[in-house]
C-alpha cells in the first residue's frame, strides 16, 4: 500500500516536472528562450510609462515602480490562466494514455507563471536600485501578498483548464476577461482616481485587493488593515472554493471529451 | 501475497454518442430550447468482471467497437466506470496507443522520463535504466531526436521498452505490437513470456487469434459490451469463431 507521503512525493515530483517542461517548449524555438519573459513586461511598462506620464500627465509618485509591480502582478494572473486553458487540451496524448491526478496540469500552470513571476520581481530589485528607490520595511511583507496571489491563481487555473476541453469557446472569453480586468485594474492609475460607484464595485475584485496591498507595502510602507486582509482571504477563498468545485465536477469525465 | 493481480466487478460503462456535439457554452445555453434529441445513449460495457492472476497472460478478443480498448482505458484509471469497480494490486502500465503518452516536441530520453515519472517512478531509478531502455529499443543513433520525427514502429519500440524496463507488475498492450517488425515481435513475445515466469500479470488485446491461443493462459470474449465468454483460449476463439461465421452468414446475401 502506498502511504499518503509517497503519494504527495509522486504529485511533487510530475509538478515539478510539469512545471519546468511546460517552460521548456515554451520557449525552446526561440533565440531569446526565457529571456522573453523578462522582456515582455518592460515592453509592457515602456509602453504604459509614456502614454501615462507624457499623455495624460499621470502624478503618481515613483512611476514607474508603480507600473512595473502592476504589470508583473497582473502578468502572473494572465500568464497561469492563459497557459491552464490550454494545459489540458494540449496533452491530449498524454491524459488518454497515462492516468494522472487531472488537476496536476492546472496547477503546474499556476507554478510555470509563478516561476517566471520570480523572476520579474528580481526585475523590479533592479529597477529600484536603478531608481534610487529605497523600500520600506513593509517590502517583507511582498511573498505573502504573493502567495495570496498563488491561490487566487490556482483557484482559477484548475476550471478553466477542464472548462476549456469541455466547452471550446472558454479561451475566447477569458480572453476578453483578461483584457477587462487589466483595465479595471489600478495597473497604470491609483484606485481612488476611479468614480465612487465604480470603486464600490470593483472594491470586490480579488486582483484590485491583491494589487492594492502589494502598492501599499512596497511603495508607501502601508501595513494592509486585518480588515483588508480579511476581505482579501475571504473573497479568494469563495473564488476558489466555486473553481474547486466546477473542477470537480468536471474533472473525472474531461478525458472522454477528447 | 494476494491471489489476483487485477480484479475487475462488475464494470459497466454509458457513452453519450452526439449527432451535432454542441460544445461551446452558448450552445450549451440555446440547447436548453431545443426539444430535439441530441444525443443517444451508447452501452459500451455491460457488467464485465474477471480475474487476473500474477503469472497470468489475458488475451481479450471481440470484434471493432466491442468495447475492448473502453475496458483497457477503465483498468488504466483514464475513464472512470458509471459502476462496479478495479482493483489493482502492484504498479501497473498500459501501453494503449503508439507511445506512452509520448510529446512530440521532447526528445526520446526526456520522455523516457517524463512518461515514466508520471507513471510514479523516481528519478534516480530511471537514470539507472535509461541506457538499457534506449538499447532494448534499438534507438541508440536516435536518443536525442525529438519524438515527433519518429516512425510508428520506433515509438512503439520506445514505448515498450520504457514499459517492460521500469518493471512493472502489470502491464496492459493494446493491439500495438503488431506496428513492429517480426523481429521485435518475437522479442516483445520473449520479454513477455519471460515477465509471466517472474510471475507478472500481463493483459493483452488481439485479434491474432495464433497469439492468443499460443501464448495466453485464459481469455475472453467481448461483444457489444458483454463478456460472450471467459476460459480458456481455444474455447474462447472457436466461440469467436462461430460469432464470426454467424455474423458473414447474416451479412452475405449469396448464401441461404
Amino acid at each position: 500500500m502506498t502511504s499518503i507521503r509517497e503519494e504527495m512525493w509522486k504529485t511533487r515530483a510530475i509538478l515539478f516536472n510539469f512545471a519546468i517542461s511546460d517552460l521548456k517548449i515554451r520557449y525552446r524555438n526561440s533565440i531569446l528562450g526565457i529571456l522573453w519573459s523578462v522582456i515582455e513586461p518592460l515592453l509592457m511598462l515602456g509602453v504604459l510609462y509614456f502614454v501615462f506620464s507624457t499623455m495624460f500627465k499621470f502624478d503618481i509618485p515613483n512611476f514607474p515602480i508603480y507600473l512595473l509591480l502592476g504589470i508583473i502582478v497582473y502578468n502572473c494572473f494572465k500568464n497561469a490562466t492563459t497557459f491552464a486553458l490550454s494545459s489540458l487540451s494540449n496533452r491530449s496524448a498524454l491524459i488518454t494514455q497515462i492516468y494522472f491526478p487531472r488537476s496536476i496540469p492546472g496547477i503546474s500552470s499556476a507554478i510555470t507563471a509563478a516561476i517566471m513571476l520570480a523572476i520579474e520581481v528580481g526585475i523590479l530589485a533592479v529597477f529600484m536600485v536603478a531608481f534610487d528607490f529605497v523600500p520600506p520595511i513593509t517590502i517583507l511583507l511582498l511573498p505573502l501578498i504573493l502567495a495570496l496571489e498563488f491561490a487566487f491563481v490556482v483557484g482559477v487555473c484548475l476550471p478553466l483548464s477542464v472548462l476549456n476541453v469541455k466547452f471550446k469557446d472558454t479561451e475566447f472569453i477569458w480572453g476578453v476577461v483578461l483584457s477587462a480586468g487589466f483595465f479595471l485594474t489600478p495597473i497604470f492609475y491609483q484606485f481612488d482616481m476611479l468614480p465612487e460607484y465604480m470603486q464600490s464595485i470593483l472594491q470586490f475584485s480579488p486582483m484590485v485587493q491583491i494589487l492594492t496591498m502589494a502598492h501599499h507595502v512596497v511603495l508607501y510602507g502601508i501595513l494592509p488593515s486585518v480588515n483588508t486582509v480579511l476581505y482579501a482571504v475571504g473573497s479568494i477563498s469563495v473564488v476558489t472554493a466555486i473553481g474547486y468545485l466546477i473542477f470537480r465536477k468536471y474533472q473525472a469525465k474531461v478525458v472522454e471529451e477528447m | 501475497m494476494s491471489e489476483y493481480a487485477v480484479s475487475v466487478k462488475h464494470i459497466s460503462k454509458k457513452f453519450k454518442l452526439y449527432h451535432e456535439k454542441r460544445d461551446s457554452i452558448f450552445e450549451a445555453m440555446t440547447g436548453f430550447m431545443q426539444e430535439k434529441k441530441n444525443s443517444e445513449i451508447l452501452q459500451a460495457l455491460d457488467d464485465i468482471s474477471f480475474d487476473v492472476k500474477h503469472g497470468e497472460i489475458f488475451g481479450i478478443i471481440g470484434p471493432n467497437g466491442s468495447g475492448k480498448s473502453t475496458l483497457l482505458r477503465i483498468i488504466s484509471k483514464i475513464y472512470a466506470p458509471d459502476s462496479g469497480s478495479v482493483d489493482v494490486k502492484g504498479v501497473m502500465i498500459p501501453i494503449l496507443a503508439l507511445g506512452l503518452g509520448f510529446h512530440p516536441e521532447f526528445t526520446a530520453i526526456t520522455n523516457i522520463y517524463q512518461s515514466s515519472i508520471l507513471l510514479g517512478f523516481k528519478k534516480e531509478m530511471i537514470d539507472s535504466r535509461v541506457k538499457e531502455i534506449i538499447k532494448f529499443a534499438e534507438l541508440e543513433k536516435f536518443a536525442d531526436t525529438k519524438v515527433k520525427n519518429f516512425s510508428n514502429g520506433m515509438l512503439m519500440r520506445l514505448a515498450f521498452a520504457t514499459s517492460v524496463l521500469v518493471d512493472p507488475d502489470i502491464l496492459i498492450i493494446d493491439e500495438v505490437l503488431a506496428v513492429g517488425d517480426i523481429r521485435f515481435q518475437k522479442k516483445c513475445v520473449e520479454t513477455i513470456l519471460a515477465f509471466k515466469k517472474r510471475g507478472k500479470a500481463i493483459i493483452f488485446v488481439s485479434h491474432d487469434m495464433g497469439v492468443i491461443q499460443q501464448y495466453a493462459d485464459r481469455a475472453m470474449f467481448l461483444n457489444n459490451g458483454k463478456a460472450e465468454k471467459i476460459g480458456l483460449p481455444a474455447d474462447v476463439v472457436a466461440s469467436f469463431g462461430d460469432f464470426c461465421r454467424a455474423r458473414d452468414k447474416l451479412n452475405d446475401p449469396s448464401s441461404k
